[in-house]
């Protein structure tokens, strides 16, 4: 019985894990090719079935006309992401903090219409947002910098790191929070000195999605953006052309997907030795 | 340490309470002298965790107003309150060790490090936390987790008073009697008010210097333990009181007299009980039973018999089909079915009329 079960769960972990993996080998595998060996057919092998090639590599560090240079965009992408991240995970905690143990009101706005006007900032379709965006960092001066994408990404996932913090610090029984002020903190006290510390899984996956969420927009990325901040996700489109170069596209993606992958592949680590799992009681 | 006085302090949850129903905490007037134990009792949902947050300064009071010492503390925060307060489950710090856990409030209120390690070594030792001082607390047992909590809540010295919400429904009954005993030690040395929170009747007597009763949300009476129990205020007293509770039987006014059918007593009917429903109260520790029986003596009819160890629970049926409950040290003999007699001094005959106990 439970050999038969635990073969079926092996057997769809398997499938599973090739349904996952053979994206990341045919790109691995894509990317070190040439014209001739992704339009002729389907071939896997390196050196049996075609010759392996850097083009597609070496199109992403070139100079010139070559092809283009990826490495100030990723430095680019990286400091607008980690910097937009950041900020919404403190504000955003701070704010959901705020929501999940204090009544506020405003005539009839209460809290959970201020949180649903948070999370509705996700609802909305990006391209309603993409004129005012557009004509708010002109006013700033901000356009097609560094800042004014942070700002913008930050209203972008501020919204996140709210949602994803609420619903943690509704796990946290307030007992804790009162406990800590009876034992002599101060309301900020307690949030520092003892919620916050309990709270490290929540940010773990707050700060995830915000670096995901960040990391792949395109949509404001290039619609607020011009010739001076180019970030990772619009530096690649420069690279089609008639023929689509899927070997370049192919080593741009393995070369995004990367720093997503290792953060992913630490927070894991980290979480699987157990300092993550918020037992309270 | 401080005298902690409610003047008119009352509670609603809602934002604009209309009647009485509305009050989690009906408007009291109460006094909690310094240094002494107290026991808060009362059925769940009467407001004895809404009553200890006013005083801790969790929750602000709707109406009336808190002193400390005389001064008025209605709106302080907790920090200045100074009150120590032990949650019904276990709060625990996990991130922090056992001794980090004992150690917060007092590194919260910037003692010095060799007095910090002075007193939780103390109370470590007191609670027997000593060999698992370094653990971290997460990993601890419910009972144990609930030990660090009351030794966070014992570890200043200087609080104003320990506020107890039911901490040891958690905690096994063995252990139970003997944390309940270090507390009365503790309050005795120390002089720190202690008040205790429990729906366990017995808990709260042989804690308490004073026990204060309360239902939904009104304090019926306080008093020392004999005082409840020998002239418990109303009928909730005297039923939530003494195990097993006051018996209650029916009166019948007749001219001048108030009559007891079932115990065949009659006595002069008190001037406020005049023409309204009255009933009679007696402990069951006060009736006495005979095998003998005269022939015109009330009598009942045992109908089941518990037997506690030392004492007996005797389950009766008068002649008028009154239900009443004895408990008897003696009449190891009495089974179902014997026909005793009953006897009740004047003095212990409590009456009650509408509800309210009268002097007679
Ligand atoms: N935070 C709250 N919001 C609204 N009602 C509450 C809240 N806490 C308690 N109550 C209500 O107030 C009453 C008293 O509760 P509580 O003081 O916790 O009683 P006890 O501690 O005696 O069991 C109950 O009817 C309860 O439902
Ligand atoms: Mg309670």
């Amino acid at each position: 019985m439970t050999r038969t079960y635990n073969t079926i769960k092996y057997l769809f972990l398997l499938a599973w894990s090739i349904f996952v993996v053979f994206p990341f080998l045919w790109a691995l595998s894509t990317s070190f090719k040439d014209a001739n060996a992704v339009t002729s057919g389907a071939r896997y092998l390196p050196w049996v079935e075609f010759e392996p090639s850097l083009q597609g590599w070496q199109s992403l560090f070139a100079s010139g006309s070559r092809g283009i240079n990826i490495i100030t965009p990723f430095f680019n992408s990286a400091t607008v992401t980690l910097l937009a991240s950041v900020i919404s995970l403190v504000l955003g905690t701070l704010a959901a903090y705020g929501l999940s143990r204090y009544k506020f009101k405003l005539g009839f706005i209460k809290n959970a219409d201020i949180t649903f006007f948070f999370i509705s900032q996700r609802i909305m379709p990006p391209i309603v947002l993409a004129i005012p965006f557009f004509l708010m960092l002109k006013e700033i001066r901000a356009l097609d910098t560094i800042a004014g994408l942070v700002i913008v990404y930050i209203a972008l996932l501020l919204p996140i790191a709210v949602w994803v913090m609420i619903d943690f610090f509704a796990s946290i029984p307030k007992e804790l929070d009162e406990m800590a002020m009876i034992d002599g903190c101060t309301p900020i006290g307690a949030f520092f000195r003892v919620v916050l510390p309990n709270s490290l899984a929540g940010l773990v996956v707050a700060g995830m999605f915000c670096l995901i969420f960040g990391w792949n927009d395109f949509f404001f990325a290039f619609t607020l953006t011009f010739t001076e901040t180019q970030l990772l996700p619009v530096a690649i489109v420069s690279l089609n052309s008639s023929v689509t170069p899927w070997w370049s596209l192919s080593a741009f993606a393995l070369i995004s997907v990367t720093p997503l992958a290792l953060v992913a592949i630490v927070v894991e680590r980290f979480m699987s030795r157990g300092s993550l799992a918020g037992a309270f009681r | 340490m401080a005298e902690i006085v409610l003047k008119g302090l009352g509670h609603s949850y809602l934002s604009d309470p209309k009647s009485d129903a509305d009050y989690a905490l009906k408007p009291v007037d109460l006094v909690w002298a310094d240094g002494k134990t107290y026991a808060l009792l009362g059925p769940s949902g009467c407001g004895k965790t809404t009553m200890l947050n006013i005083i801790s300064g969790l929750l602000t009071p709707s109406d009336g107003q808190l002193f400390f010492d005389g001064k008025d503390m209605t709106h302080a925060g907790t920090a200045k309150r100074n009150i120590a307060q032990v949650f019904q489950f276990p709060v625990i710090y996990t991130t922090k060790t056992v001794r980090q856990n004992l150690a917060f409030p007092l590194e919260c209120r910037n003692w010095d490090r060799s007095k910090i390690k002075d007193r939780v070594a103390h109370i470590a030792d007191l609670l027997d936390l000593d060999d698992i001082l370094n653990e971290p607390a997460r990993s601890l047992s419910a009972d144990q987790k609930q030990l660090i909590s009351l030794g966070r809540g014992l570890v200043r010295d200087d609080v104003s008073a320990v506020l107890l919400d039911e901490p040891l429904t958690v905690i096994d009954p063995q252990m139970k009697f003997g944390l309940r005993r270090r507390l009365r030690e503790i309050n005795r040395a120390t002089g720190i008010t202690m008040i205790l929170v429990t729906h366990d009747q017995s808990e709260a007597m042989s804690f308490a210097d004073e026990v204060v009763v309360m239902k939904d949300g009104r304090v019926q009476q306080a008093g020392p333990p004999e005082q409840l129990f020998a002239r418990p205020q109303n009928e909730f007293v005297g039923y939530f009181i003494g195990s097993p509770p006051l018996n209650l039987f029916s009166a019948e006014q007749r001219n001048a007299d108030l009559h007891c059918p079932s115990l065949d007593i009659s006595v002069e009917v008190p001037a406020d009980a005049r023409d309204r429903s009255t009933k009679f109260g007696v402990r069951p520790e006060h009736i006495k039973m005979s095998k003998d029986l005269a022939d015109n003596s009330p009598h009942a009819t045992v109908q089941a018999v518990e037997n506690l160890g030392i004492e007996r629970v005797f389950t009766l049926r008068t002649s008028v089909d009154e239900t009443l409950k004895v408990k008897s040290r003696h009449h190891k003999t009495v089974s179902p079915g014997d026909k005793v007699g009953l006897f009740v001094d004047d003095k212990d005959l409590l009456i009650f009329s509408d509800g309210t106990l009268v002097c007679h």
